[in-house]
């Protein structure tokens, strides 16, 4: 089973520099080597400070919540950053 | 000039200025407001009746050159939560009153029968202009021809129909720069206390006003420079930035992925389908159309969230569709299409509706079978129930918990009678500790928008973790400040991660009051507004049972997370 990805905004590009519309970019990940989601970021490019909100499961997090096949992650570029970025702690599992 | 107050009577139509009173020196916005409210009207009398006032005040900086300061606060007794209200919009009519050096706008008493007037407000005083042949108009088109009649350089606040109706659903509305009646003091039905008093409209001319007078312009402008840096630097508030770029309907998507964002009268907190409504989606549409984004409420405004949406043809604006609005009248509702929702926030605009509360009456009347959730025609059809003044529109018009009861709802998203903005207090239950024990009634802007760093309570917070009465306390101590300063609650953004922001905007009110507040000042001028409101609600008959969500909140479980609002009554009752 895949992890579903959804990328948001400008981080769209890193996967699709095409992309059009303002939909998010939905993306099936099948890799053995992603362990956390630092290894998404690393996967498609994407630097660690150009990403304000993740979210797996619906569970706002950080980089290194693990992820497993199956899970739902969500990424947002630093332009989107709003709320959850300033409020809420990061989930985790190391 | 001494600044000075402008009362209001409309039992005999006369309006005089008065001396500001010496220790109302240093209020402003709803420290002015929710003062005068305490002071001047009886906690038990009826908010329709003669000895309910009406207070407007811009904030302390309002009018001045520091950015993102035009707001306006109205207070009074809310016809829909029995208690104190202040509600707040940014608009050039504040900027205007607060150069006018008018302190407050005090309204007061009933005008016996029928008629309705417009009071125009110059530097010499008030004068009364029946305003009967704008009654039962649509706003849209009675502002254009306000601003054909007094000029374009006036500032207009009205009330609409949904007011006439007396409905706790009315909002004071604004104009924006370009004179839509967009800009909303919304939420408590204080369009309706307005309307009870004989009074439409105000329109104020500022020709001849002297400004705003600053105490210490050198400790000001240093101020000033510290916020607009600030501003001009931080992600979420500069140019280019998450407000700037998409407005606040940046929040659609993260909402929703958080599982926080109410779908269909609060039964589900995620739905796919509010990716076609989101402020991305809303922002390239705006731009294909040929409206205007980013856009100021008021003039000077560095963050410029705002926007004016059209039709598809790019005509016909209706102003900016603000989160909550997209939220209210869309997800709430069922509903996922940009235009639907632009068309029924036209309708609240220009009936005086408050976004927030429609949206939710229409979730309430969708639930108890009026019309299905989904169907948008039948929701801008049972909005217009409220021009036409039909008994349907006359229940419309009350708001979401008078709709839900009459309809033989349980499930009805109020607290204290007024109802729940765009964040399910089940994903996030910091926000619902402060629906719950705000004086306002439910209310997003009570205590969100400032970071418990600032506040010294240190860590960021899990959302899910039920254990907020301390955060939500200090937030709520910390945006009475802010409503109070005349500046816009996005500032917070940025002055949570800039410490010389906050510098600058507690230099920026000692400039002008000639005052030496410090950092330290902001929770305890914020706790003395919120003690006062306390107050005044405790004598017109709350108590902590009062400060509750509705049963289904604790009891019904909401997907995607399947939790439940947990925070202990004890929590909650320890806010205040």
């Amino acid at each position: 089973m895949p992890i579903d990805l959804k990328l948001f905004g400008d981080l769209r590009k890193k996967a699709d520099p095409k992309v059009l519309g303002t939909l998010p970019l939905r993306l099936k990940i099948n890799d053995p080597e992603i362990t956390w989601v630092a290894d998404i970021l690393r996967k498609y490019k994407i630097e660690d400070n150009e990403v304000s909100h993740i979210f797996v499961n619906g569970i706002y997090a950080g980089l290194k919540k693990s992820v497993k096949p199956g899970d739902k992650v969500s990424l947002f570029p630093r332009n989107m950053g709003l709320l959850y970025k300033w409020y809420f702690k990061r989930e985790e599992d190391e | 000039m001494p600044k000075r107050i402008l009362r209001v009577n409309m039992n005999n139509l006369e309006a005089k200025f008065e001396d500001l009173p010496g220790d109302y020196a240093a209020l402003g916005g709803r420290g002015m407001t929710s003062t005068i409210v305490a002071k001047e009207v009886p906690p038990t009398c009826n908010p329709l009746g003669p000895h309910n006032k009406l207070v407007f005040a811009p904030g302390i900086v309002t009018g001045t050159a520091a950015p993102s300061s035009g707001r306006i606060s109205v207070g009074g007794k809310s016809p829909l939560t029995g208690g104190i209200k202040e509600a707040n919009a940014g608009t050039p009519f504040s900027q205007m009153v607060a150069r006018m050096r008018i302190g407050a706008i005090i309204v007061e008493g009933k005008h016996e029968g029928d008629d309705y007037y417009l009071l125009k407000v110059t530097m010499d005083g008030g004068e009364f202009i029946n305003a009967n042949k704008w009654a039962g108009k649509g706003l849209y088109s009675v502002y254009k021809d306000l601003f054909k009649q007094f000029g374009d350089k006036v500032g207009i606040c009205g009330v609409g129909i949904a007011a006439e109706l007396l409905g706790g659903n009315s909002g004071v509305c604004f104009g924006d720069p370009e004179g839509l009646p967009s800009r909303y003091a919304g939420r408590g039905g204080l369009g309706a206390v307005m309307a009870s008093k004989g009074l439409k409209f105000i329109v104020v001319d500022e020709t001849g006003a002297p400004g705003v007078e600053i105490a210490n312009q050198e400790v000001f402008k240093a101020g000033i420079k510290k916020l607009r840096d600030a501003l001009t630097s931080h992600d979420v508030t500069k140019p280019g930035g998450a407000l700037n770029s998409y407005g606040t309907s940046v929040l659609v998507n993260i909402i929703n992925e958080a599982g926080g964002l109410p779908q269909r009268n609060f039964s589900s907190g995620q739905d796919e389908r509010a990716e076609k409504v989101s402020g991305e989606a809303k922002a390239e549409e705006v731009k294909k159309r040929g409206g205007t984004r980013p856009h100021f409420c008021n003039p000077g405004c560095i963050i410029q969230c705002s926007e004016v949406w059209t039709k598809p043809n790019g005509k016909d604006p209706v102003g900016v569709l603000e989160y909550e609005s997209v939220w209210a009248l869309g997800p709430n509702s069922g509903i996922y299409d940009l235009d639907d929702i632009g068309e029924l926030n036209r309708a609240c605009n220009d009936l005086g509706c408050d976004t927030i509360e429609a949206g939710g009456t229409l979730g309430v009347a969708m639930e108890g079978g009026l019309i299905k959730f989904g169907d948008a025609k039948g929701a801008l059809k049972l909005i217009e129930e409220i021009r036409h003044k039909t008994p349907t529109g006359r229940i419309i018009a009350q708001g979401t918990e008078i709709t839900g009861k009459v309809l033989g709802v349980t499930r009805i998203p109020t607290v204290k009678g007024q109802s729940l903005p765009a964040y399910d207090p089940r994903a996030i239950k910091g926000i619902g500790v402060t629906y719950a024990t705000t004086p306002m009634g439910a209310d997003h802007t009570a205590g969100y928008a400032i970071a418990p760093e600032i506040l010294g309570v240190g860590g960021t917070l899990d959302p899910m973790d039920p254990k907020k009465a301390e955060v939500s306390r200090n937030l709520q101590l910390a945006t009475a400040a802010v409503d109070a300063s005349g500046y816009c609650l996005f500032i917070a953004f940025a002055i949570l991660d800039i410490p010389e922001g906050l510098e600058g905007v507690v230099e920026s009110l000692n400039g002008v009051l000639g005052a030496n507040l410090t950092v330290a000042d902001v929770a305890p001028i914020g706790k003395s507004i919120i003690d006062i409101e306390l107050e005044f609600n405790k004598k017109a008959g709350f108590t902590p049972i009062h400060d509750r969500l509705p049963e289904f909140f604790i009891e019904e479980k909401l997907p995607p997370h399947n939790t439940v609002f947990d925070v202990p009554d004890a929590d909650l009752d320890s806010v205040f």
